[in-house]
């Protein structure tokens, strides 16, 4: 396989870029729910903030993948 | 339970399983319809121009959907029933879970831009969940164009609200000390830019390593039964439940990336509503 060191940072590139995009998503989560479980009428709006907030924490992470995409076709 | 599993059955079979991957990729590729490889790579000549697996399906969903309304809508009644109960539904959960929730009363005004986003990013997801149909949005060039599409909108609505320099110059807020301006500026400008670009990659993302997982755990099955060895005894139905809770998870994800899509264009409309303000 040609260029077996570019899939080598395609492949870190995503796998470490996603470390810290899952870190967050998993506090977004774990606060969403929280606040729900203590203010349950506000479920809705907190549901809203959150997939808003999820949207851009996963940008990060998608960041990572096209720059794994980029790399394995160099 | 499934990962040493299925590590096992790739380990011992390297070469149907790295075959069966190349046609699984080789299905996912954007291909004529007539059946030869396009010429991609920045050539905009006509003869480039041609209707892809992608793009047909495409034009399938965007038929499906406009049949659809209008045979709700045909018999419009105060209390409506059946597939218009269902129309209704959508179309009310758009204009007050997303418009009015994000935008406030005045989101309504923008309710037909959102409304078409959403059901077009939704028809085009659900419909790459049934088998011989492949999801429109399952490639760049769909996603990344409704991103652009977004981009200028939002914009255009800035602008048309708080006039041309106003609208830039809400870019840096106030308050800012004035050795800090252009860095600010910059950063928001590149922001702004990679809006388009992170919401057509995420759809993207998401729908074609979807359909790749799916396609993986279909693999492992045929494997395990064209060479039946004691490994996919127990491969064979790891897999097929496996396929069977990615395919409820689909559904889940084509809905949830139509919401988080519509909802991140609200989001960028209302910010540029209320630019001048902060």
């Amino acid at each position: 396989m040609t260029g077996s060191l570019s899939v080598l940072g395609a492949a870190l590139a995503f796998g470490l870029g996603a470390i810290g995009p899952g870190i967050g998503i998993g506090m977004i989560g774990s606060k969403t729910i929280e606040s729900m479980a203590r203010q349950p009428e506000m479920a809705g709006r907190l549901q809203t903030t959150m997939f808003i907030a999820l949207g851009m924490t996963e940008a990060i992470a998608l960041l990572g993948f096209v720059l794994a995409f980029v790399l394995y076709g160099a | 339970m499934a990962a040493p599993a299925v590590t096992a059955a790739g380990a011992e079979e390297a070469s149907p399983l790295s075959q069966g991957i190349a046609r699984l990729l080789h299905e996912l590729e954007v291909l004529p319809l007539n059946g030869e490889k396009a010429e991609v790579a920045g050539s905009f000549s006509p003869e480039n121009f041609v209707l892809t697996n992608y793009s047909f399906w495409l034009l399938v969903a965007v038929v499906l959907m406009l049949v659809f309304f209008i045979v709700a809508s045909r018999k419009s009644q105060l209390v409506p029933q059946g597939i218009g109960n269902l129309a209704e539904a959508g179309v009310e959960f758009v204009r007050n879970g997303i418009c009015v929730d994000v935008m406030g009363p005045e989101g309504k005004k923008y309710f037909p831009f959102i409304a078409t986003t959403f059901f077009f990013v939704l028809i085009n997801n659900l419909l790459g969940n049934i088998p011989p149909a492949l999801p429109g949005t399952g490639t760049v060039g769909t996603t990344f164009l409704w991103g652009i599409i977004v981009f200028l909108v939002y914009n255009g609505i800035g602008i048309k609200k708080n006039g041309f320099v106003p609208y830039i110059k809400s870019l840096v807020p106030s308050g800012t000390p004035g050795w800090l301006a252009p860095l600010i500026f910059t950063l928001e400008v590149v922001s702004h830019m990679l809006r388009p670009f992170t919401l057509g990659v995420r759809l993207f993302a998401n729908m074609y390593a979807g359909h790749i997982m799916l396609g993986v755990f279909a693999v492992f099955m045929a494997i395990s039964l064209e060479h039946f060895t004691p490994v996919s005894a127990l491969v064979l139905p790891l897999s097929f439940v496996m396929q069977v809770l990615l395919r409820v998870f689909e559904l889940f994800v084509a809905v949830l990336q139509a919401y988080i899509f519509t909802i991140l264009t609200a989001v960028y409309i209302s910010g540029a509503l209320h630019a001048s303000e902060h």
